[in-house]
């Protein structure tokens, strides 16, 4: 891998309400954020919001699935928009350094309209522990 | 309410397993169509906490529609399996104040240690960055 690469790009299907109720059970989340229009209004949305969670969940699924799961050291995810039901995502990965057998991904959530909804890094070693 | 106070505060240690059930719509909920052979490595999750007697959001007076999630790392140490028992060791490591023109905000860091219960070998470490705005 080479500084400036791009790992991947992939565009994650918007996810239903359903879904995202799935994810709250899933994760055991009580927050009526996720599940109840009227609370989501009371904080501001417009409707219910999709967990960041499910973002930095999609972000290491793909990093394993690129890099292999017992690569991956490290990942940090920082939420900076709302994603509301059905809004696809394109979650980028980026090089951004090679270093002593590790390589260091600048990570980006954007949706269609391209505001960016996470920003992060990720580690990942290129040899085996 | 929420303050430096609350900053090196350390929880009573719970243990959690990972769950197939759960797993199973974990993974669902991520677009996938069966049980991984592992847990996702984002399965284990501050959240779980909370029915374990570890309310961040009570403890530190954030009232639901006043919190935001600012974001989570994740370092991974050791593999962890389905049904292996952890031990979770949680401390508050940070509490910040900063002004906004809509009024103080909280940013309040949490760090959850998974160790394996039997070996003690730490195996994943989660830090949530949690944040208390103002009521909307």
């Amino acid at each position: 891998m080479k500084t400036g690469e791009v790992l991947f790009q992939v565009r994650v299907p918007g996810s239903s309400r359903e879904t995202i109720a799935l994810f709250s059970q899933a994760t055991q989340d009580p927050n009526p954020i996720h599940i109840d229009d009227a609370f989501a209004l009371r904080c501001g949305f417009a409707q219910v919001i999709q967990q960041g969670p499910m973002t930095t969940a999609h972000f290491a699924r793909l990093l394993a699935e690129y890099c292999g799961a017992d690569q991956l050291r490290s990942l940090d995810v920082s939420f900076s928009a709302p994603v509301f039901p059905l809004e696809d995502l394109d979650l980028r990965a980026t090089v951004e350094q090679v270093e002593d057998g590790v390589v260091l991904l600048a990570l980006v959530a954007q949706k269609a309209d391209g505001t960016v909804t996470a920003k992060g890094q990720a580690q990942v070693a290129l040899h085996q522990r | 309410m929420v303050s430096k106070d609350h900053e090196g505060k350390v929880y009573p240690p719970y243990q959690v397993r990972p769950d197939r059930t759960m797993g199973l719509q974990y993974a669902q909920a991520l677009g996938l169509a069966a049980l991984p052979a592992r847990p996702p490595l984002t399965y284990l999750i501050f959240l779980r906490g909370e029915t374990q007697g570890v309310d961040l959001f009570g403890d530190l007076d954030i009232p639901r529609h006043q919190a935001l999630h600012g974001g989570q790392r994740y370092e991974w140490f050791a593999p962890v399996e389905w049904d292996d028992a952890l031990e979770v060791r949680v401390r508050i490591d940070r509490v910040l104040e900063k002004n906004s023109k809509t009024g103080p905000l909280w940013f309040v860091d949490a760090s959850f240690d998974y160790h394996h219960a039997q070996s003690g070998v730490l195996a994943v470490r989660e830090v949530t960055r949690l944040i208390k705005r103002g009521a909307p």
